[in-house]
This record gives C-alpha cells, structure tokens and sequence, in this order.
C-alpha cells in the first residue's frame, strides 16, 4: 500500500497527483466469506480492520446499504471522551481514548484527533456534587478529570454567560483534558483503506434483505446483489438495527430515534474546547474549518426521516445562547439529522447473540462515534473468539434480564427524553 | 413541527403534546404470572420499525387526554389519531 | 463627486439619498438602495476578500443569495458581524466593513503564499500528512491551520438586539415574488384566499425588474408594481419582504426569517432586528426562480469574472456597470441579455457563445445592434491577479474536446451564463424527490410530498408566458380548493423574446501545456483538478466527493457549484447525471441568525422562573436562593455575614431545638378524587393503601415498571373519594403524567380523575419541639394534641378565618406539621406563623437546614433516588407489599437486584469527627490499590450533624447491610482527599422515630 506522508505528498505534486492509488477498492460480493460485517460505518470498518490486524481474519467482507460513513459516522459532532461514571463504561471509553491516541499512525491517515479538552458546565451545588460523584469516579478508574470552578472555568472560557442576566449561572464544570474531537470522515476512509489493503471485500450499494438462519445457526445472508453463505456475521448498523432486527425475528431493547445537529458559518478561533451545558442539553466545539459544531436533544418522537424539525433545533439553540450568549450573532449555516439507536439504559450492547454465529454490535445511543475504535477492537475478538471480551463483558443483551443495567442518566426506558 | 389532530380538541401543533412511545405495548395484568420474557418484552424490548407505528402522544398543554398516533417513522405523515380507548 | 462605474439615469436607486459608508478603512458613498455590493462596484471596487484555502483574491460573482465569496465583517451600531453578504447587505449611513480571511489586508495578504503552494495542498492533502512527530498535530499542526482558516471574526460581546417570533396560518405561502409568486398570489387573493407573499429581496418583482417584457400594456416592472400596490391593499393578504423562507419542514410548516433592521443604521427602540415567522399553509406555492450557473474555465475565480445575470441586476436595479470592457461567456441566450443592456448604455460588449449556429430572437437583436458576436468560441482562462484585464479565448471544436489557437482578448470583466439551475431547495425540503430534467440539464421537483407546488423557474419553466398562466391557474385552483369561492381572474398578454437551447457545454478542457485552476467551489476553492483527485482515489460517491474535497460545503451551500460538481463526476464517471444523484437539501436554504431562531427566550427568560406566593417575604428577609429546577427556593436566610455553612446549621440547630417554618410550596401537588381512588393509590404506590382511613396520611414510594423509585410523598385521605398526594418538587409534572397514563390507558375501568393543584395551595412546614405549641397557638380552635392530631394525622381548621389544611407529616424528623392553604393567603399564613411563632423562637429555614434535618435522619431523597436505585438501595424494603401488585413490582426479583451484597444506603461518619466528607466522593477499601481502585459506593449526602456536632453523610454502599462498623476510606481525588470513616445506620439521629410521634 501507499504510504502517506509529506514526502510522498511532494513527490505526486510534481507528477501532478496522476499517482495516488484508490483509497481502497468497490469490491463485488463473492460466493462466501468467513465473517461477514453488516454495516460500512465507523465501527463495522474498525472491527473488520482489527479482525484482520489482530485475529488474522482476512476472509471478510463489509457490505453497506449506502455509501462507505453515511450513517451516523458522518451526522456526528465528532466528540470523543470518556468521562463516564459506570465502571463497565469508563474502562470501555478509555481502552478506546488509547486506540485514539495513535490512529492516524496506525492507518497512516491523518484522522486529527484533537485532545483539546472537554467540559461539562455545572449550574448548582447539586450538580457539582453530581459531577464530582462522575470525576471521582472516572479519577479511580485512571481517567484524567479535573473539578473547576466558576472562576477557573472563567478563565477557560471566558466566552461563556458570567453576566448577572443568567438564569442559571456557572458554579463551575468537571473537565477532562486528554477528551477531544477528531475529523468523523477520515476515521471511515483510513479504517477503511487499512482493511482493504488487507484483503477485506469493501461492498457499498449493497442492502441486506434477509438471513438464512436454520438449526438456530446462521448460513448466509441475502442481499440486493446476491446471497451470500458466511459463517459469521457481525450487525453494526445503529440506525437500523430494528429494521434488521425484525428480518431475524429479533426485538430487541432499542429504539431508534432522530438527533439533529447544526454549524455555524466558520469564523476564526474563538473556542478550543469541547463544552456542554449542564441545565440542559447541549454541546458545542469549533472544527477546524471554525465551524462551530453544535448538537442537543433528540427530536422527541421515533424516526427515521434523516431530517429534523426546527422546534427542537430552537430548544437546543435557546440553551447554546443559554450558556453562550455570543452565539446569538452567529449564522445556523447547515444542520443535519442522524438516526441512533437508543437502548433502555442508554449504554450499548456488544455481545452473542441467540443465533449461533449472530453478533450484534448496536444501542449507541448518542456515543458511537468516541467508541468506534473500542467498538471495532471488542466486536473483532467477540466475534473471532466466539466470546465477549471483558471490556465489553458490561455491554451484554443479558443485562436487560439481570438488572446489571449501565444508566448514566438515571432515565430509565423513557430513551425520547434526553 | 408536526401537527397532531386531538381527537378531543381538533388540529394542535406539535409543541402541545408530549410523547409517549409505542401504543402497541400491553401492559401485563395485575396479580398475574408472566415469564421472564414476557416482562422484559414489555418492560425492555421494542419492534421500532421504519413505516407506520402507534404510538402514544399526551395532550399535555391542552386537554391532557393521553391519544394514540398513527404516523409514518419516515416520513412523518400521520394517518389516523385515536382516544385512548379506541383501537386502529 | 460622480461614480466611475455608476450610470446617470438607470436603475432602482435613490439618487437624491448619498450615504457614506467606508471599505476597509477608506470613505465611498453610495445611494438609498444600493447594496453594499452595488455601492462598491460603482465606485469601481472588486478587491473583496481572499478565498478559503489559497486566499486568492476575491471578488463579486453574484447579486444575491446565490453569491459564493464576496463576504465581509460588517460593522454596526458598535457591533460587528462575520460573514455577511455584500450583495445583500443593503447600504445605510455609516455603514463600515472589513474584508475577512487576509492578513495584513485584502491587497497584500500572507497567506496568499497558499497559492503559489497549491500544488501541494489538493483535495485531502491533510489527510495524507502532519501526522510526525505524533503530538504535533494538535500542539502544532492544528492550531496554525485552525488559524488560517475561519473566515470573519465573531466578537464574544453578548447580543443587545432582540429577535421576534410569529406565528401565523395562512390558506396559501408564497416564497419568491417573481412572476410566478405575483400572478399566483395575485389569483389566489383575488379568489378570497389567505395568501402571504414573501420575498427575500428589498424589491418585489424578481426578474421582472431586469427583463425586457411586456404584460399587458405595461413593462414587467411596472406591471409587478401594480400588482404588488393592489395585493398590499388587500386584507388577506400579506405582503412581506426582506423576507427569507428558509424552511420547509414537516406538515406544511414553513420558517420565515424577516429582516426588520439589517438594513438601518441601528435598530429602532422596541423593534427587533430579525422576526422569524413560524408559518403553518395550507397549500406553499415555491416560486422561488432560478440561479444562474457558471461556466469552469481557468482562472475563473478572478474578480471581474461574475454571473451575467447578476452584471445585468447591477445594471438594471443599481445602474452599475460591472465592467466597461466586459466579455460575455455564453452557453445559451441569457447572456446576450445582458450583452444588450451594455450596448444600450453605451458599453460595447463582445459576446463568446459556445454554440455553433444558435437562432433566435435574442441573437438576431444582439446581431442587429452590432454587438460582436463569436460562436464557437470559450474562453479558456482569465488573465490578471487581483482583477481581470484580459482574457485568453479560442475557438472550440463541435464536440466541444478541442480549442484552436489561443487569442488573447483585452476586457475587464467576464460575465458567464451557463444556463439556469431551478432553485429547488424548498421543494427538496419538503420531502419531494427531484428528478432530472435532461433538456434543462437540471433538477426539478418531482411529485408533491406534502402540499406544495412549485412554478415558474423554480419548476423548470423558462419561459414569461407559460410561468404566468400556471402560475395563475395554481394561484385560482388552489385557493378554489379552500375557500370553495370561484373568482378567476383573465390572464394578461405577455410580449417576450424566444429564446433557443442552450448548449450541454460547462467545462472548458485545458489548453495543451497549461495547468490553470479551474474552480467550481469559489469560496473553498474546490477546482476540477480536486474532483479529479477524489475520484482517481476511489471517493466515487457524490457524498465522497463532497466530504473529500469539501465542494458546496462553503456558506453559499455550493448554489452555485453543486449542479457543476456533479455534471463534473457524471462525465468523469461515465454516468448520467441522475445516477450521481445529488446532496440532500436540509433548511436552512440561506444562513439564518441563531438569535432570530432563539427569539425572546435568552439571558434571564432562557426558561421561565417560578416562585412560591411567599417568594416576596423571603427576598425581604435576605434569602438567598437556589434554583430547584425551574422554582426559585430559600437556601437559607442570611444574618450578617454569615456562610451558608454556618447559616444552615443555626437554622437547623433551631427546628431540633425550638421551631422552624419551610416554604414547601413547590412540592408537587396532586388532587385524587373518585370511588377508585384508593384501589389506584394500591396499584401505583409500593405499599397497601386500601386501608387508609379518612383523615390520614401515609408515606408512599412509587415505581417505574423497571423497578427503579420514581418517586416519594405523602398522601392524605381528605375524605372518603378524595385523596390528596404530594409529589418531589422534580417529578411533580412526571407524576402527573405517569397517573394520566394508567389511569387513560392502563385502568380505564378505574372511575378516578387527577389533576394538578400544585399552584393552588401555598404550604409551610413548621417542624421543632414547639411546633404543637405553636400550631395550637396558629389555630385555636382545633385539638392539636397528640391524640387529637396525631402523627400522620390530618385536620382542617381556620387559620384567622382562613380555611388551612393541616397535615402532621414531618421531613426533617422532629414533630412536624405541614399548613396548606389557597395560594393567596399564603403570604398572609407565613406571616402570621411568624408572628405567632416569635415566642416560640422560631426562624425561617431554607433547603440546606432542610437537607442536614433529613441527612442526618437517614430520609432519602433526590440524591439518592437518583433514577438508578431501587427500594432496597434506600432502606425503604419495608415499603413493599408483599399480598399486592404494584407498578414495577415484577421488576424487583432482577438477579442483580436481590444479589446478596446488593448496594444499600448507610451513615457514613468521619474517623476523626471533624473532616467534612465532599459530597461526590467515593468509598475505597485501600486508598493505595492500583488503579482501577475498586469503588465500593459513594457519598450521596453530606451534612454537619447538629445534633451530633459532627460531620455526618449518606452513602449507597455494595453490601451495606453488611458493612455496618466497617472502617474504608472515603477518596475524593478531584480534590486530593482521603478521609478515613466509620460505617453507621442511615439514622444517625432518634434511629426509633420517637420524635415523630411525641
């Protein structure tokens, strides 16, 4: 394969860039496969990436409905962190914030991971105390977490509502430093030229109609260009996961929702770093291009259109100028929708499933794009080692039955309400 | 912003009503046994399909009366809405 | 002073109105309608800005909304604002703007260096690099890059303008008042509908102020005139511009922003800048026109090259020339158009068509007026850096692969028409799916999907007379439909020109040895060579394409460069354009002000504040308040200087020795009546209810159905049918619901109503040894003894001929009443429960006095029932029937939840009695284990225990039941303490409840 760097970079200016090579390759179904990844988003890429690269299973193919990242690994806000309070999702983020570290070395694509910080703001005594309870929680755990004050937050930015004419103002914030963004494309692209140049069949335009499941084992699956037999299938489709769930007779603890998100026309650097509101939903970042990228609560009502309604775009934006009266002045330029998952406690599931050869990679809710690394590393060795990893051993569809529930927000089944 | 018809106070907007998730969830009688299953299918799991779903709306800022909604999760185009007490 | 570039007679503009404003730091004048772009064209300026990648200089290339880069800061009334559109920012007094994205300036810019480096930076080139040394990216990388890019400067001062919002129904909306929106309007107003009409634009009228047309006897113009004067006359109809519809959303309800004050100096005293009107129509008439599109040549990015419609705009509407050497490129008629315009004021045009041997009317005129024509012919690149003075042409074979010898041609502006591309944004909105029209070589709207109708240009419809007759028929068919009236109004006579095909002819190929940029994105200088590059790597997907190489992703959202870029990749690819398909259309169709979307509810209205009846008092008496959840509470009443810490626990100190009066207003409130009320307090409630007697009160908790507490109270039977709950004061709306919910869906035999009271009652707890005395004292005519008023028990009385509800129900542990009464006697009670109570030593409380009380009695609340725990995490096991169902009782027999070292709740005191534990913290077992530290639970509450004088907490702890007399550490290592603790009961004061009782 091709390396990336500046020098090759120069080297194909002067030739014009006639040389690059494709990123990777449209591949056509074959007859069979050994493991076949249902879903060509960020984590169905990451996990055939590492069942090659960690497992050596090379026999595998990815087919995508659509295009290669135009799911939800293109709709994000892009914000990685792990600055969670349960155990089970703690350890699981962190595991991922090293993969991020060193991914755009380790598939040679500059995914620009940006450790630029993030902090949740805090409006009363009580909720610093809520946050202190997460900060702890994640300190134990050898999370970085850092507990400011309305000055020390003042401080970091300044451009928040300090003013008197606030109806809840700053008591201070629970920060993470080492959490950030990265650029939601490239990680798509760079996993997905890793995995093809290590033989994996990348097929886009390619949809699932159904499965061939007999004796309580998977034989194959069907799709809009042929049947394909496979040993081993991995679903990774948040978004779509109860529509594929219905085609294998599964119901499963999800619902699948709309979260919109927007940006701002780019203006120069006024923010670097992630912020989220605490009497409300909301958070926001400035990307690279100085867009400042801005997201809240789900529509409200299960969905599918990838297209919001403004109301709710005016509740998240009322709570942006809320925390941030600045923004006031700035120009919505583009908003967009994104269809989650979102399971019963607001943690995923990463896990076996009744079907023997079935694993199901799915309730992201809104955290799947952080999690793609982490997601793709542990659904590779769960479906390779035909058991779950202990760092996705919390994320278990047993859960459900058992009570070991992981809900961060304390919501409960209500999963509209964010 | 959608616009729900109350089969009690006629066409509302959207900002009206609260949501309440899928209408086709029974919940199990009282003082009766149930698997495992069947409470946590009731409790947990959701068929959430892309098309047409019954779901649950409050008139929350209006009569209170809670409605059933049949809407199209992908296009939002809502058929029919119904009292509490009638079925589709 | 006259204006180079300004002609004497022609144009919309105010002549007699001079207004000064200033360009980068030098004065100009401009006249009262003018935009800023007109203003600076007159006055000869083509110098804008500098593009986002290369910072190439910038100039005009539109006069509208479609404008991809003539953007500046713009500065007004002592604020600035990024981005703003030279062409549509109208002029005022005074108006000063900055070009954006150069430094040090617009002539001399540093970053231009990009260009010369643009060779190296291609489409993704930061992908392939900055990836060494690995923390250079974000230490070194990214900082310089974020940097050079962003365009204006967004100043961090809060916004003092105000934003409006209207709602508003109407039978039809029109969005665009060109011909199609005039005569549709005009039809449907006149068959008795509800029509309003918007335009973007200052001016009515549309491409009926720039063409030459007769409607009647009259010119387009003055007959938009007449008809825009006879529709403001109307009452059904509104008539509104300055007015951008941006939104086409679900169930035919459209967003509307209006310009109020963009366009004054400052903003008027009590107006708004912005008004966003919220629309919900019956039928949306899309009548929103056309963009011109471009033709891709090199250099095709120089100022001075521009749409030839928008040359003819500056022309016709400002009575600006554009250029007095212009160069009109060609693929169809438009551009002759606009060649005639020059001639007729005395400019001599030379006009390049691409075609062949094109007929028409148009050319014939064009012929006959001695404009120089050359068929066949593009123009391969412009010549000049900051501003076009020339331009290199050749002719071009039949199938449009070969130039012939290059010529070079003096001009100073090259005017481009590429045909037209419908503005299909808001039909596409809709839900509508586009479809291809091969003979425009565009999209067009397919079948409705909600009700809208798109006509004229929009639609595809090119020409005058045809847009005007199913614009009439729309505008009469469809108010027919609603109003039933059957008023149609005749359709006039159009006089236009015909016109011929254009020619399927975009991009001109490169001359042999020549590498020029040929741009399709102005703004993001995306070039032919970048979708090149995408492609040849593999990014085929038009979404690919445009995420890869960022094309339409600028602020003008690609209006001018998306239809290019796709024909582009079609060609490329072998394929139709429609296989390529193109991006989605998500509103907004224009930027939109984040203050206009927000509208009245910032700073202190950013949610609304509730406040108890009694709030006055306690502002008096030097409260100082907390917000919970949207109420405003007392935390504690302040005397002198003193903390909260020391504060709180005097007011404590006082309810355990004499009595304390709480503002318990907020608790939600709920009214249950009906003879089934009973059975749905034993379904809802964990514990038996059905023996309740009247008069009584009892403790409840409630639960979802997954098991977890929802909620606690207290409820009273008042008397046979009649209950009344109280609720937390966070879940009072939840509860509600939750009620409504069985009671409507679940039990609808159950013969119950519920409706909220919590804004009609005012209550006041009174707790502390002398709370009987008192009580007595407050009302005398009742029996306040133990027997007469017994714990739990429940009286009526006069509280000075005001009627009360007096519950003896206690929060804080110590004999305790609560008084209710109507909310508007409740100022009138707290002050006569202070008067009377002065001898009994009474204070005010707040909620943090209030906390410590039922801390340190082991009552949990919100901190611990936290929408995670279930009954036996907080104690309250003995709340659970065993003989009943209940909401959530199947729930409780998870595996985890009856585990053996299930979590619990316990005291929590400090080994040295006097660290205070933070409230956050965790329990460790080794405060030196290596990390991951194993946390065994954590502190839910912490208070100074005034009755113990000690540091006292709550904490929900793995196997609690069983660590009681444990010693663990409590860590809190955000704030780097470790404390050693001593595990006790929950109830760390009266463990037997006695003082309830006494």
């Amino acid at each position: 394969m091709q390396k990336y760097s500046i020098f090759n970079l120069i080297k194909n200016a002067f030739s014009g860039h006639q040389n690059w090579d494709l990123a990777w390759k449209d591949a056509t179904p074959k007859k069979e496969y050994d493991v076949i990844i249902i879903g060509g988003g960020g984590h169905g890429l990451a996990t055939a990436y590492y069942l090659a690269k960690e497992h050596n299973i090379t026999n595998v193919a990815i087919i995508e409905k659509g295009w290669l990242g135009g799911g939800n690994m293109g709709r994000n806000t892009t914000i990685i962190r792990s600055n969670y309070m349960h155990d089970d999702n703690a350890l699981f983020s962190e595991f991922g914030m090293d993969l991020w570290r060193k991914m755009s070395q380790d598939l040679n694509y500059n995914v620009m991971f940006s450790p630029r910080g993030i902090i949740n703001l805090a409006h009363s005594d009580a909720q610093m105390n809520v946050f202190a309870r997460r900060g702890n929680s994640m300190r134990l755990n050898d999370i970085d977490a850092v507990l400011l004050n309305r000055e020390e937050v003042k401080e970091i930015i300044p451009m928040a509502d300090f003013s008197e004419n606030v109806r809840f103002p700053i008591f201070g914030g629970l920060m993470q430093p080492s959490a950030g963004t990265a650029r939601h494309d490239a990680v798509a692209w760079g996993y997905a030229r890793q995995a093809d140049s290590m033989g994996v069949d990348i097929i886009q335009n390619c949809e699932v109609t159904g499965f061939d499941v007999s004796g309580g084992k998977i034989n194959g699956v069907r799709t809009s260009r042929g049947d394909i037999k496979v040993k081993k299938i991995g679903l990774c489709v948040a978004g779509s996961t109860n529509i594929l769930a219905e085609k294998l007779n599964m119901t499963i603890p999800v619902e699948t929702h709309l979260l919109q998100a927007c940006v701002t026309e780019p203006v120069k650097p006024v923010l670097d770093k992630v912020v989220t509101f605490g009497a409300g939903h909301f958070y926001i970042s400035q990307s690279d291009k100085g867009e400042m990228v801005m997201g809240g609560d789900l529509d409200g009502y299960n969905s599918y259109a990838q297209r919001g309604n403004l109301p709710t775009l005016q509740h998240v934006l009322t709570e942006g100028i809320a925390m941030m009266p600045f923004l006031s002045k700035l120009k919505m330029l583009r908003t967009w929708g994104g269809i989650m998952d979102m399971s019963m406690d607001g943690s995923p599931i990463i896990d076996k499933t009744h079907i023997e050869g079935l694993y199901l990679n799915c309730g992201w809710c809104y955290g799947g794009f952080k999690a793609t690394p982490a997601s793709g590393w542990t659904f590779a060795h769960t479906i390779a080692q035909d058991r779950v990893h202990k760092l996705n051993e919390g994320y278990s569809l047993s859960r459900f039955n058992t009570g070991h529930l992981l809900d961060e927000k304390g919501l409960g089944t209500k999963t509209w309400i964010s | 912003m959608l616009h729900i018809k109350c089969p009690h106070c006629g066409m509302r907007s959207q900002n009206e009503f609260s949501y309440g998730g899928d209408a086709t969830i029974k919940r199990p009688e009282l003082n009766k046994e149930i698997s495992d299953q069947d409470w946590n299918n009731f409790v947990y799991n959701r068929k959430s399909l892309r098309g047409k779903h019954l779901e649950l709306w409050q008139h929350l800022s209006g009569c209170r009366q809670w409605i059933k909604v049949e809407r199209d999760t992908a296009t939002h185009e809502i058929f029919k809405t119904l009292k509490a007490n009638q079925d589709i | 002073m006259s204006q180079d570039f300004r002609l004497d007679t022609v144009g919309l503009i105010n002549r007699d109105k001079k207004l000064s404003f200033k360009f980068n730091g030098k004065n100009y004048f401009g006249y009262e309608g003018d935009t800023l772009a007109s203003a600076l064209l007159a006055n000869g300026v083509h110098l804008i800005g500098r593009s986002f990648k290369y910072h190439r200089p910038r100039g005009f290339f539109g006069a509208g909304v479609d404008e991809p880069y003539a953007i500046v800061q713009l500065y007004r009334n002592n604020e600035t604002e990024p981005n703003v559109k030279t062409t549509e920012q109208e002029l005022f007094e005074g108006l000063e703007a900055t070009s954006v994205n150069c430094w040090p300036s617009v002539n001399f810019d540093i970053g231009a260096i990009n260009n010369l480096l643009k060779v190296f930076l291609p489409a993704g080139f930061y992908y392939k690099t900055f990836m060494w040394p690995k923390s250079f990216w974000y230490k070194v990388y990214e900082p310089f890059i974020r940097k050079a890019a962003g365009l204006g400067v967004a100043s961090i001062k809060h916004d003092k303008e105000r934003y409006e919002h209207k709602y508003e129904y109407c039978d039809l909306l029109i969005a665009g008042s060109g011909p199609s929106g005039l005569a549709s309007a005009y039809a449907a107003a006149k068959n008795g509908a509800r029509v309003i009409l918007a335009e973007d634009k200052p001016r009515f009228g549309g491409t009926l102020l720039t063409s030459e047309v007769n409607i009647g006897n009259q010119t387009g113009k003055e007959w938009a005139e007449n008809i825009i004067a006879e529709l403001k006359e109307m009452p059904n109809v509104t008539v509104k511009n300055r007015s951008q519809v941006f939104g086409y959303y679900d169930h035919n309800m459209v967003v509307m922003s209006e310009k109020i004050s963009d366009h004054l100096p400052k903003t008027k005293k009590h107006h708004p800048k912005q008004r966003l009107w919220y629309i919900r129509a019956k039928e949306v008439l899309i009548s929103s026109g056309s963009i011109e599109r471009p033709l891709v040549f090199g250099n095709n990015d120089t100022p001075g090259v521009m749409l030839s419609s928008a040359a003819k705009e500056y022309l016709k509407v400002y009575g600006v020339l554009v250029g007095k050497k212009p160069l009109i490129f060609t693929n169809n008629d438009s551009g002759y158009e606009t060649a005639i315009e020059f001639k007729k004021n005395g400019v001599e045009p030379i006009i390049l068509d691409t075609r062949k041997e094109p007929n028409s009317e148009i050319i014939d005129e064009a012929k006959n007026l001695g404009i120089q024509i050359k068929f066949s012919y593009v123009v391969v690149a412009a010549k000049g850096y900051k501003k076009v003075n020339a331009a290199e042409i050749a002719k071009i074979s039949d199938n449009k692969n070969d130039l012939g010898v290059l010529e070079n041609i003096i001009c100073d502006c090259i005017c481009v028409s590429g045909f037209w591309t419908p503005t299909i944004h808001l039909a596409s909105q809709s839900g509508n799916k586009t479809k291809f029209d091969k003979e425009i070589d565009a999209f067009v709207p397919g079948i409705s999907k909600q009700n809208e109708t798109t006509l004229g240009a929009a639609n595809g419809k090119f020409t005058l007379a045809e847009t005007l007759k199913d614009s009439f028929d729309a505008g009469y068919e469809l108010s027919k439909k609603i109003t039933k009236n059957d008023n149609k109004v005749s359709y006039p006579i159009v006089v236009e020109k015909n016109k011929t095909t254009h020619d399927k002819f975009w991009c001109v190929p490169l001359p042999k040895g020549k590498n020029y940029k040929r741009f399709l994105d102005f703004q993001n200088d995306v070039a032919v060579s970048d979708i090149e590059i995408a492609l040849k790597e593999g990014y085929r997907s038009i979404e690919h394409v445009k995420r890869y190489t960022t094309l339409g992703m600028a602020t003008d959202q690609g209006k001018t460069s998306n239809l290019n870029g796709l024909q582009l990749v079609s060609d490329m690819e072998n394929k139709i354009v429609p296989e390529v398909g193109h991006t989605t259309f998500r509103p907004p169709y224009t930027p939109v002000t984040i203050g206009a979307i927000v509208g009245r509810e910032v700073g202190k209205h950013s949610r609304p504040t509730r406040k108890s009846p009694i709030n006055s008092w306690h502002e008096k008496n030097n409260a100082v308040f907390v917000d919970a959840g949207v109420w405003l509470r007392p935390r504690y009443y302040k005397q002198g200087n003193e903390t909260l810490f020391e504060g709180s626990k005097r007011e404590a100190k006082n309810v355990r020795v004499n009595v304390g009066v709480c503002d318990v207003t907020t608790l939600g409130k709920i009214d249950i009546k009906g003879p089934d009320a009973a059975e749905l307090l034993n379904r809802v409630y964990t514990n038996a209810w059905l023996k309740l007697p009247v008069g009584k009160a009892r403790y409840g908790v409630m639960l979802r159905e997954d098991g977890i507490v929802m909620d606690d109270g207290t409820t009273t039977r008042i008397s046979e049918n009649h209950y009344h709950m109280t609720t937390t004061t966070a879940q009072a709306a939840n509860v509600l619901s939750h009620l409504e919910y069985y009671l409507q869906l679940v039990w609808p035999e159950l013969n119950v109503n519920v409706v909220s009271t919590t804004e009609q009652w005012a209550g006041a707890a009174i707790a502390g040894p002398k709370s009987r005395d008192l009580l007595q004292n407050l009302f005398p005519n009742i029996d306040a003894s133990n027997e007469g008023l017994p714990f739990m028990g429940y009286l009526e009385g006069e509280l000075f001929g005001v009627h009360a509800r007096i519950f003896r129900i206690s929060f804080s542990g110590e004999l305790a009443y609560e008084v209710n009464v109507e909310s508007d006697n409740g100022n009138f009670m707290w002050k006569k429960i202070m008067e009377i109570g002065k001898e009994f030593k009474i204070q005010p409380y707040g909620t943090e006095a209030l906390s410590t009380l039922r801390i340190e009695m082991g009552h949990v609340a919100g901190s611990e029932l936290d929408g995670r725990t279930i009954p036996y995490d907080n104690g309250l096991e003995g709340m659970i029937s065993k003989n009943k169902d209940f909401i959530g009782k199947r729930s409780l027999n998870k595996k985890a939840f009856v585990a053996e070292d299930r979590q619990k709740v316990v005291g929590v005191v400090p080994l040295d009695k006097k660290t205070s534990i933070p409230e956050g913290s965790h329990l460790v077992r080794d405060v030196n284990a290596q990390l991951p530290n194993p946390k065994l639970g954590y502190i839910s509450a912490s208070c100074w225990s005034v009755e113990h004088d000690n540091p006292f907490s709550l904490a929900i702890l793995k196997d609690g039941k069983n660590m009681i007399g444990q010693k663990l550490f409590v860590m809190s290592p955000l704030k780097n303490i470790t404390i050693p603790v001593e595990i006790v009961s929950s109830h760390y004061v009266d463990p037997k409840g006695e003082r309830v009782r006494s």
